[in-house]
């Protein structure tokens, strides 16, 4: 049987030999079927513990389920409509708004500060990269237990304000100092993966760019925003993507330090669906709030993605 | 950049490293001396930044209050467990997604993306149903097979197939000019050039199974089947005010070996995550 | 047909075969089989345990048809949560504890088994031996949903050496002259901390979080966090805002009290005083400081307690509830209703005396269990409680957390609380 080019798409008849049989299984279609064995497991895996879970909860959400009493009873819309009379609803997507936004406007900036600092030609770089990344190995229930810590007010964070006369204020207990102090914790977790990211990112920008721009007289910062950002613009939208979505998946950190207090300052989405579901046994309702959680990443990650055109600086 | 720096310049970048090192490191710093500080110490007023008497018994009260030792193995076992799953599956379906042709293959590939999009927080309590109606629950089967074939995955999909597209066609062509199948010439020519970027979703994958700490708790009840996050969670006295220098005891003796190791792999590591074509 | 559909046609088949089973989980077939019961409790005190594993031997050497009794202890501090998650997921337990002010949510549910019959009808089980001022929270309809296994009055456990190290009259002086009011406690507390620099006056579990736990605080001022009913808000009341403003000032002005986010530990030696529940006296060392115990001090409206308590039901769901109920009753019959009086005081009013409770409880004199235990049982008010609690408890919780700064204006923000919460307490 002659070669067939696998990199055409679409099924091909293959050309015979003789007479007017064509055999199905044509190492066309059995490259196919290779395809979808390969991805098998993982197809499967995901239609099991991914969307058939994201089926449910939306059944879920359609549902008044008391289960103390063992009531599970079809309501409609009603917790969608509910959406709308709810009190807290407004101030829990605006801590979601400023958390999220907060962490990644310093996240980004802090991992591509590091990242340049990192990149100069400097001895024992490698010292601090590994210093600098080592949060990011540590566990996270481990690293958010030492904080709490650190964080109380007789804690170490004011203990070594203290020393340097600084009157530290009670870091967990006040509603902007709550919500700063989760997400630097959770910055200083992550930053470092960034931070590598964007190292790699600048060190693919060829130096002889830096060169003929030192040449025209150039300086250090405008090298920087004309040369450097655009080059690196697409490890910049993929690391955003990425922390974005996980920026709206934060959880243990807010249960572990502040318990979304003081008062609802730090309660954002996906925590206010812990209490909705779990706490207050509102199983329908945190379903519901499930789905706008879900809604809400997809469209941030489908719009970050379209404007890959916009911004992302292509070398074609 | 290859500039030289005047040694000014050198001073300053080296004082500014430094200073934002700090949050970096005093966290862990926080973590090790305090675990071996008896606890009225811990919370003393201006804090001792080296233990006055250093002591072990923190560490000894880990393992009499757990069976610390059997905990540790469980988060380590079912780490290598779904790292090596997970790189089996992910490999496979990076490569198929990137080098062959199937029909619906993109729809098929943006239906397994979705994994990235949905909180594991979302999904547990149909989860939690799902292998509770299968008697699978208070065992490990939940917190292996999940990670491998559901949402933590995608993630290392996502890379083997960004690497996968990286690679230059000519290889797989003369692969199949030789008379190679679609199999061998994944096994014997694509696999063995995607090191770097296995070793990345190795890494990745590891942390993140030895860090997961919702669906211990979920689906665990039996202590000596619990994992670490989980474990360090339950030092706590019996009216549920936290040991303090107990827990830290465990959180250090979690974390250390794993940093120790990244310290020791970790030029491999950075490498491994820069060639993964994430840069884009 | 292509292979790929037809995996695809399996999946959706199990889908449909997993989503029709996975509402609901209540339907597992009750086993003949030897039983094996579950209670969730929220103690994991060795003590405590080792107690209730002795009962259970016995229990099974006796009923050879339950194989097997696990105590299962999940945390303290979500415990409800993960109880009723526990449920939620069909995993629930056969006879869980139940916090108080959980108990009209779960009394009022129909998830637990009346339990009046199974108890009147043990052998030598003396029902009318029950105080019915303790079983008024566990009934519904005259039925009794969960046994209230025990009722825990408030104490204020006292560091006497601290006290006499800043030169304060311990509360038992105080006592004897007729002058242990609260202003005096709070005085006493803020001197010593300003002497020893350790905390003065602890109220324990409360941490700015646990509000309910002031209510042992705020009863002395005749204030409540509602109505009996349950239907109006308590919090904008004259006598609330009194008390808060006292407390207010005894945390942030005479520092009597440790402010937020500062933990001390009584137990640890760190304050002077500590108001919790006498179940605590385990955590005392024979090698510690000098302690003592007294009943709470009184307030502006004279003294009174406050009592905290625990019941246990029958999950009705349980396959095995009747023999759940059976082994209910054992633990909770007199003999060894008096082995658990150690650590939680029964509703039994024949072993509500100071000599049965020093029987079990070597720690505690006579005279502490008769003022603080015995009459502390009798005349004590309940917790507060309330159906939907989680909810109504968070939202308190949130609409007070401005109090708890400096400069915080008391009477604004209770009436923030009362605005809140009308809405919740109305359902």
């Amino acid at each position: 049987m002659s070669q067939t080019d696998t990199r055409v798409g679409g099924v091909e008849a293959p050309p015979t030999l003789g007479g007017g049989r064509r055999p199905y299984w044509t190492s066309r279609r059995r490259d196919q079927l290779t395809g979808y064995l390969f991805i098998a497991p993982q197809l499967l895996g995901s239609v099991v513990f991914v969307i058939l879970p994201l089926l449910l909860v939306v059944w879920y959400s359609l549902h008044e389920w008391n289960v103390l009493a063992g009531t599970f009873d079809f309501v409609g819309a009603d917790n969608y409509a509910a959406l709308a009379d709810d009190p807290n609803l407004g101030s829990v997507l605006r801590a979601t708004g400023l958390f999220s936004v907060g962490l990644v406007v310093l996240n980004l900036g802090l991992a591509l500060l590091l990242a340049v600092l990192l990149n100069q030609k400097l001895r024992g770089t490698i010292v601090f990269r590994t210093l600098f990344f080592s949060p990011v190995v540590v566990s996270l229930v481990a690293w958010t237990i030492v904080w709490g810590f650190l964080l109380q007010d007789n804690g170490g964070l004011n203990g070594l304000l203290d020393t340097v006369g600084v009157d530290g204020p009670n870091w967990l207990r006040g509603e902007g100092s709550a919500m700063l102090s989760v997400i630097v914790v959770q910055v200083f977790k992550n930053v470092g993966l960034n931070m590598v990211l964007f190292l790699a990112a600048l060190q693919g920008v060829p130096a002889e760019l830096y060169e003929a721009a030192e040449v025209d007289g150039a300086s250090r910062l405008r090298q920087f925003w004309r040369i450097t950002v655009p080059l690196i613009s697409p490890t910049i939208l993929l690391t955003s993507i990425i922390t974005v979505v996980g920026s709206l998946q934060v959880f243990a950190q807010i249960a572990v330090l502040t318990q979304g207090g003081p008062g609802t300052s730090t309660t954002v989405l996906v925590y206010y669906l812990y209490q909705q579901a779990f706490q207050f046994h509102h199983f329908g309702y945190g379903a519901t709030l499930s789905i706008v959680l879900f809604g809400i990443v997809l469209a941030l990650t489908v719009l970050q993605w379209q404007m890959r055109k916009r911004w992302v600086f292509h070398e074609s | 950049m290859n500039r030289d720096l005047s040694p000014r310049t050198k001073l300053v970048l080296y004082g500014v490293l430094l200073v934002l090192a700090i949050p970096f490191v005093f966290p862990t710093w926080w973590m090790v001396t305090s675990s071996l500080k008896p606890v009225s110490d811990i919370f003393a007023f201006p804090p001792q930044l080296l233990p006055v008497s250093p002591r072990l018994d923190a560490y000894q009260r880990v393992f009499e209050l757990q069976p610390f030792g059997r905990q540790y193995l469980n988060s380590l076992y079912i780490a290598l467990v779904v790292t090596v799953g997970t790189l089996a599956v992910s490999a496979l379906s990076g490569y198929a997604f990137a080098r062959i042709r199937f029909r619906g293959q993109n729809v098929l590939f943006l239906v397994v993306l979705a994994g990235l999009l949905i909180p594991s927080e979302v999904t547990i309590v149909p989860l939690f149903q799902m292998f509770f109606k299968l008697n699978l629950v208070d065992t490990h089967w939940p917190l292996i097979l999940v990670p491998i074939l559901g949402a933590p995955s995608v993630l290392a999909t996502f890379i083997m197939r960004q690497f996968f597209i990286s690679l230059p066609g000519e290889l797989e062509e003369a692969a199949r000019v030789d008379g190679l199948g679609r199999f061998a010439t994944f096994w014997k020519i694509a696999l063995p050039l995607s090191r770097p970027a296995l070793g990345a979703v190795a890494i990745f994958t590891f942390l993140h199974s030895w860090n997961l700490y919702l669906e211990p708790i979920v689906f665990l009840s039996s202590p000596e089947k619990f994992t670490l996050p989980q474990a360090l969670t339950q030092f706590v006295d019996a009216y549920g005010g936290p040991m303090w220098n107990v827990q830290l005891a465990a959180a250090s003796m979690t974390a250390l070996p794993v940093l120790i190791v990244f310290v020791i792999a970790q030029k491999q590591f950075v490498e491994g995550l820069a060639h993964t074509g994430l840069k884009g | 047909m292509k292979p790929g559909k037809s995996l695809r046609l399996t999946a959706a088949a199990l889908a449909g075969v997993l989503a029709l089973s996975a509402c609901g989980g209540g339907d597992q077939a009750g086993d003949d089989g030897p039983a094996s019961l579950r209670m969730t409790v929220w103690s994991a005190n060795e003590a405590h345990l080792k107690l209730l594993n002795e009962i259970a031997d016995e229990y099974r050497k006796s009923h050879p048809d339950v194989s097997a009794i696990k105590f299962d202890p999940l945390p303290f501090e979500n415990y409800t949560t993960t109880l009723t998650t526990q449920i939620a997921g069909g995993n629930a337990p056969d006879l869980a504890w139940v916090f108080e002010n959980s108990a009209p949510d779960f009394v009022s549910s129909g998830a637990l088994l009346p339990l009046d019959d199974t108890l009147k009808k043990a052998e030598g089980y003396q029902y009318e031996d029950l105080s019915p001022a303790t079983l008024k929270l566990w009934q519904d309809g005259g039925k009794l949903y969960a046994y209230p296994f025990s009722t825990s009055p408030f104490g204020v456990f006292v560091n006497t050496d601290l006290l006499k190290k800043a030169g304060q009259k311990t509360p038992a002086e105080l006592i004897a002259a007729g002058q242990w009011t609260w202003d005096a406690a709070l005085a006493a507390a803020g001197a010593t901390q300003r002497a020893t620099g350790k905390a003065g006056l602890v109220i324990r579990d409360f941490d700015y979080k646990g509000w309910d736990n002031l209510s042992t605080f705020w009863a002395g001022w005749g204030a409540q966090a509602w109505s009996e009913d349950g239907k109006s808000c308590g919090f904008a009341a004259p006598e609330m805002v009194e008390a808060m403003t006292t407390l207010h000032k005894a945390i942030f002005t005479d520092k009597a009290l440790p402010g937020p986010g500062t933990t001390a530990d009584f137990f640890a030696g760190d304050a002077a005083m500590t108001i919790t529940q006498i179940s605590r006296a385990s955590l005392l060392k024979d090698d510690g400081f000098a302690w003592d115990l007294v009943p709470l001090p009184a307030g502006p409206k004279g003294p009174y307690a406050v009592v905290g308590q625990a019941g246990i039901g029958v999950l009705k769901k349980s396959p095995h509830a009747d023999a759940a109920a059976d082994f209910l009753a054992f633990l909770t019959n007199p003999t060894n209703s008096a082995k658990l009086a150690q650590f939680f005081p029964p509703p039994r009013q024949s072993q509500l005396t100071a000599e049965t409770l020093g029987k079990t409880n070597p720690k505690l004199k006579p005279e502490q269990l008769q003022k603080v235990v015995v009459d502390g049982i009798t005349s004590g008010v309940v917790k507060p409680s309330h159906a939907g609690q989680a909810e109504l408890s968070q939202q308190v919780r949130a609409s007070l957390d401005p109090l708890w700064k400096p400069d915080a204006d008391v009477k604004a923000v209770l009436d923030g609380v009362c605005a809140k919460i009308q809405p919740l307490l109305a359902k």
